[in-house]
C-alpha cells in the first residue's frame, strides 16, 4: 500500500514537473526546457511502470535503463545548451 | 550488467547535479538552483539504489527510503516550479 502510493505519488510529481517545462519549452522555443520536459516525462512513465512490474520480474532490470536515459537525455541538454552559448 | 547500470545512474546523476549548480553559479538563475537540488536528491536516491541491491544482502531493503529520497527531489524541483519560476 505504501509503495504503491510512493510511486504514484513520485510519477505524478515527474508529470507535473515534465509539464511545466514543456510550458517554458512553448513559451521560449529554448531547446533545453523540451529535454528537461522529454527527460521528466521519462522519469514519470518510470516511476508508473515500476509500479505494476512484480518485484521479481526480470524485466524490472530495464526501469533503471531508462532511468540512465532520462539522466542522459539532461546530460545532453547541458552540453547543448553550452554549446550554443558558447557559439553565441 | 544489473550493477554497471546502478553504478552509471548514480554517476550521470552526480554529473547532472554538479553541472547544474555550477550553471546556477555562473547565471544566478534559480531554476536551475532547484534543478540542481531536484538532481542532488536523485543522486542520493540511485547511490541508496546501489547500495540496496548490490552491497546490502537481499534480506535489507532500501525501498521505502529510496522512493522517499526520489519523492524528496521531485517536490524540491516542483516547489521551484511553482514558486520561482514565472
Amino acid at each position: 500500500m505504501l509503495h504503491s502510493m510512493l510511486s504514484g505519488a513520485v510519477a505524478m510529481a515527474w508529470l507535473a514537473c515534465a509539464l511545466f517545462f514543456l510550458r517554458f519549452w512553448r513559451q521560449s522555443h529554448d531547446r533545453l526546457f523540451a529535454f528537461f520536459a522529454l527527460s521528466f516525462a521519462v522519469l514519470g512513465v518510470n516511476s508508473v511502470v515500476a509500479a505494476l512490474i512484480d518485484a521479481q520480474d526480470e524485466r524490472r532490470y530495464y526501469i533503471y535503463v531508462a532511468r540512465l536515459v532520462a539522466f542522459l537525455i539532461i546530460l545532453y541538454a547541458i552540453w547543448d545548451k553550452n554549446r550554443a552559448s558558447r557559439r553565441g | 550488467m544489473a550493477e554497471a547500470v546502478y553504478i552509471l545512474c548514480a554517476l550521470t546523476s552526480i554529473a547532472c547535479a554538479v553541472l547544474l549548480l555550477r550553471a546556477w553559479k555562473r547565471s544566478q538563475s534559480r531554476l536551475l538552483l532547484w534543478s540542481g537540488l531536484c538532481f542532488v536528491g536523485m543522486a542520493v536516491s540511485n547511490t541508496l539504489l546501489f547500495i540496496d541491491l548490490v552491497v546490502l544482502p537481499t534480506t535489507i531493503d532500501l525501498y521505502v527510503p529510496r522512493q522517499l529520497a526520489t519523492l524528496a527531489s521531485a517536490s524540491i524541483l516542483l516547489y521551484g516550479l511553482i514558486w520561482d519560476a514565472s
